[in-house]
């Protein structure tokens, strides 16, 4: 039940990311399983990215159990608003958490446009 | 499908998730914090920081979280992510969530007499948990700590390790060690163990995983 991510595989997911925080604007993006393993990250901060993939997973399932107990089937906005850095969770696939850190002057709008676009391209790379 | 380690031949890293599981106040938290202080220590180790979700007192909430970097194997970087679970009953919830994707398990038992039936339930709870996720516990490697035996020295009732063995470790004959997570005495022992016993599985299984693939 392990799970392996090729090079290849790899090389391919992070060519996305680069072009999602190229195009968004982004400061920061990563990748996590919901167990809260990290699985990519990219950006110029310099966080503690482990620890940010944990918090973020158990944030995210803390959420949804909320969401259960309300008779919600998810909340379809995760999203917190800081001074100087937004943080946004998205889910990509039942297994996928996507954290995008943000400046406050982006459009939320138009940021969640293009993780809908990294949502796509990284469903259909599973797929392959 | 769950996912449990995490092999990524770019970066060459394997992560592994060790979960601390048992009832509340048996010293799940101390063996952590022990490790982490322990390992600030030595300079050359570098942590990220203990991270905590508790209530204001002591009692853990969520969990408790620190990544330990184990140095390199085939090449690989070994990256340990250590959590503890809350042990009170009413947070059932939070702790059936850190136990997803978990690899190995690390049982910490009170050896307080009157303990005994939490240790029991608490038992109970982690296979119903993982159930929950669609595992049992003959997919995880588990290990047993029988905490607290420094209590002994000072007549405190505890309960032998062979009655212990008898109450909890009878169905799974797994390893197991006696310790104090406060003085310190096998929490590295126990740490070591769960650690070497994980890693050896998922090789194992990333062998057999990049056998099976296609091409």
């Amino acid at each position: 039940m392990t799970s392996i991510i090729d090079e290849e595989y790899a090389e391919r997911i992070e060519e996305v990311l680069r072009e999602f925080l190229a195009e968004s604007g982004a400061t920061y993006v990563l990748l996590t399983d919901m167990g809260g393993n990290l699985l990519f990250k990219m950006g110029e901060e310099n966080f503690d990215s482990d620890t940010l993939a944990v918090l973020s997973a158990a944030n995210y399932a803390a959420t949804n159990e909320i969401a259960n107990l309300i008779n919600e089937d998810a909340f379809s906005l995760l999203f917190h608003r800081g001074n100087n850095e937004n943080i946004h969770f998205a889910k990509l696939t039942s297994d996928i958490l996507m954290i995008v850190l943000f400046k406050p002057y982006l459009s939320l709008g138009l940021l969640r446009l293009k993780i809908e676009n990294v949502q796509n391209e990284i469903t259909s790379l599973i797929r392959e | 499908m769950i996912l449990m380690a995490i092999v990524n031949l770019k970066e060459k890293v394997i992560q592994i998730k060790i979960v601390y599981y048992g009832p509340g106040r048996s010293g799940k938290t101390t063996n952590l914090e022990y490790i982490f202080n322990r390992l600030q220590s030595q300079k050359e180790q570098n942590t990220s920081k203990l991270v905590s979700i508790d209530t204001k007192g002591d009692r853990t909430l969520f969990f408790d979280f620190f990544p330990v970097n184990l140095g390199k194997i085939n090449g690989f970087d070994l990256k340990l992510q250590l959590y503890t679970t809350p042990g009170q009953v009413k947070y059932e919830s939070t702790r059936r969530l850190v136990l997803k994707g978990v690899d190995g398990i690390v049982f910490v038992a009170d050896s307080l007499s009157s303990r005994q039936d939490a240790n029991i339930d608490s038992f109970e709870n982690l296979k119903n948990n993982l159930s929950y996720h669609n595992i049992s516990l003959s997919d995880v490697k588990m290990i047993f700590q029988w905490n607290k035996r420094d209590l002994q020295e000072q007549n405190i009732p505890l309960t032998d390790i062979e009655q212990m063995e008898t109450s909890l470790n009878s169905e799974l004959q797994t390893q197991s060690f006696p310790a104090s997570a406060v003085s310190g005495t096998n929490v590295f022992k126990t740490v070591n163990y769960i650690a070497k016993q994980t890693v050896e599985k998922v090789i194992d299984m990333s062998v057999v995983n990049q056998k099976q693939r296609p091409n």
